[in-house]
């Protein structure tokens, strides 16, 4: 059964869609990769689900209920969190305080006592592996550590979905094969569901067992890595763009 | 000198408990709240009248604190729903007229139904030397309550994780809508406390000097200096402002006189902001 479903979803900033009629299921404990040339739609469409920008159009339904007109921090108590594109992390606290935030107001269990708060913080940056790093301040994290911060506080709340917007690019080789691991392993252990924006094909032929190709806010494919990949409209839609962006 | 420095400091503290309401609500939503020492002179007014319609002191003042936070809590409600409807210079804007006119209706109508009413605490007993000075137990009790719910501020702030809540708001709206705070809520309660601490403050200040129904517009004024001074937004820099600017006003009132004082409190806000912009921390929270 899918988990989200997008049904004609479409998003228009002054009457130009940057979203258009999008519909498509990911079903639970999937990872898909969501891929196309830049400003394809792609943080768009991850903004819409999440809430930050309503769409102008469509339904999207989670988990058998709709979300389309809820404001952000409902669609994440309800189970869907989300990382953007640069770290939003709050500096002026700790990488504990962080964690806690998004385990007390994003939590799908309702409300929590402080103290499950914190039992839940330690939980996901013990997983992400920033458990010895919680009385430091945001400021001294490198970009990366500061990503996986933001993913320990997108999973204290126990989501079902997870929605990732490039949260490879920029990272060394070293750090993008812990990002990659990361990732399978909270799809593994946790049951998450991931719907994950990459620029970085190394990292997507990886890690992603469906791709679903944006161009022009329209799905241009959708199916199993290598053949999305090998599809003529795609390659068509990539080179447009300067070939396929291998890094 | 010793006792204008001291007495500028529990004047400053009041300051800065005045400019906190001030500086959380804008940094949170924009909005410039030009009638916030018009709902601390309301609840100074309701406390008046509570206690001359024969309440005790205590329970007159809880009156006067409970409707200033609720008059706050529908404010947000009702009159600044369009406000934050709206994003940018259009929010700021409209906020700052639909205060400033609200600031008139509260004066306009204290000043019509109880224009010679006004709240002064009496507080007896002798003066009580603190650090080698002579201290009125009126201005003592007005320090302590002062501290104590300046200390609890910080303390909610920092240690607490609803105050980081608000902080995180401040800060990055959207960030802290993607951990599942509601800003709005968090817009609602800030303007609910802003209203009980600018009572808070006409309260401590009326047991030292009465405060009267035309009061409103100087305790705006003073928020608005310590905000700006303090940098709009941040509740530290809004007490360390308080503060400074608490003890410039004594020593100038002393060395020079009580008219200089509003003047010496604009300048110095005046000079921030061509020095330090951001306010004298130079950041946020
Ligand atoms: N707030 C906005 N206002 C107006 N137009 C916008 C806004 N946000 C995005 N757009 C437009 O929508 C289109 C899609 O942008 P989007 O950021 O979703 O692309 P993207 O696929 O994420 O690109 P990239 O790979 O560069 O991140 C672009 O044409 C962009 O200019
Ligand atoms: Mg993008």
């Amino acid at each position: 059964m899918s988990l989200l479903v997008l049904d004609d979803v479409e998003k228009r900033f002054g009457g130009l869609p940057a979203v258009d009629r999008v519909s498509f299921g990911v079903d639970e404990g999937e990872i898909l990769a969501l891929v196309g040339p830049n400003g394809a739609g792609k943080s768009t469409l991850l903004k819409a689900i999440s809430g930050l920008q309503p769409p102008t159009a469509g339904r999207i339904t989670f988990a058998g209920r709709q979300l389309a007109g809820l404001s952000a921090h409902s669609v994440r108590q309800r189970g869907v969190a989300m990382v953007l594109q640069t770290p939003r992390t709050f500096d002026s606290m700790t990488v504990r305080d962080n964690v806690v935030l998004g385990a007390m107001f994003g939590s799908t269990t309702g409300r929590i006592r402080e103290s499950e708060a914190n039992a839940r913080a330690e939980e996901a940056l013990e997983f992400i592996g920033l458990a010895d790093r919680v009385d430091d301040e945001v400021g001294s994290l490198n970009l990366h550590e500061q990503r996986f911060l933001e993913l320990a506080r997108a999973l204290a709340g126990k989501p079902r979905l997870v929605l990732l917007d490039e949260v490879m690019a920029g990272l060394n080789e070293t750090e993008l094969a812990a990002s990659i691991d990361i990732v399978r392993m909270a799809r593994d252990t946790l049951g998450v569901t991931v719907i994950w924006v990459e620029h970085v094909m190394t990292a997507v032929m990886s890690l992603a067992e469906r791709i679903v190709v944006l161009d022009f806010g329209q799905v241009l494919a959708d199916g199993a890595p290598a053949d999305v990949m090998r599809s003529p409209d795609v390659v068509t839609a990539y080179l447009g763009d300067g070939a396929i962006p291998v890094e | 000198m010793k006792a204008a420095i001291l007495d500028g400091i529990v004047l400053g503290l009041q300051y800065g408990l005045l400019g906190v309401g001030l500086t959380l609500v804008y940094g949170l939503g924009g909005v410039l709240n030009l009638a916030h020492g018009q709902l601390a002179v309301l609840g100074a007014i309701i406390t008046a009248l509570s206690f001359d319609a024969g309440l005790p002191i205590v329970p007159a003042i809880a009156v006067g604190l409970a409707c200033a936070a609720t008059a706050g809590l529908v404010l947000d409600l009702t009159l600044m729903r369009p406000v934050y409807r709206l994003r940018g210079e259009p929010r700021v804007l409209l906020g700052l007229l639909l205060m400033l006119g609200l600031a008139f209706i509260i004066d306009g109508f204290l000043v019509w139904r109880y224009p010679i009413q006004s709240l002064s605490i009496r507080i007896g007993g002798d003066p009580i030397p603190i650090l080698g000075v002579r201290m009125r137990t009126g201005s003592l009790i007005a320090s302590a309550v002062t501290i104590a719910a300046g200390a609890s501020l910080v303390a909610f702030f920092r240690l607490t994780t609803a105050g980081r809540a608000v902080r995180s708001v401040i800060q990055d709206e959207e960030g802290a809508r993607l951990c599942g705070i509601n800003p709005a809520r968090v817009r609602t309660f800030i303007f609910a406390l802003s209203g009980f601490l600018a009572c808070l403050v006409a309260v401590t200040r009326s047991m030292t000097a009465p405060v009267t129904v035309t009061n409103g517009i100087d305790f705006t004024t003073l928020a608005l200096i310590v905000a700006v001074v303090g940098g709009l937004g941040s509740v530290s820099g809004a007490f360390l402002a308080g503060i400074v600017l608490g003890i410039v006003n004594t020593i100038s009132s002393f060395y020079i006189g009580t008219y200089i004082t509003t003047i010496m409190l604009l300048v110095a806000a005046a000079l921030t902001i061509v020095i330090r912009p951001s306010g004298i921390l130079g950041g946020r929270t």
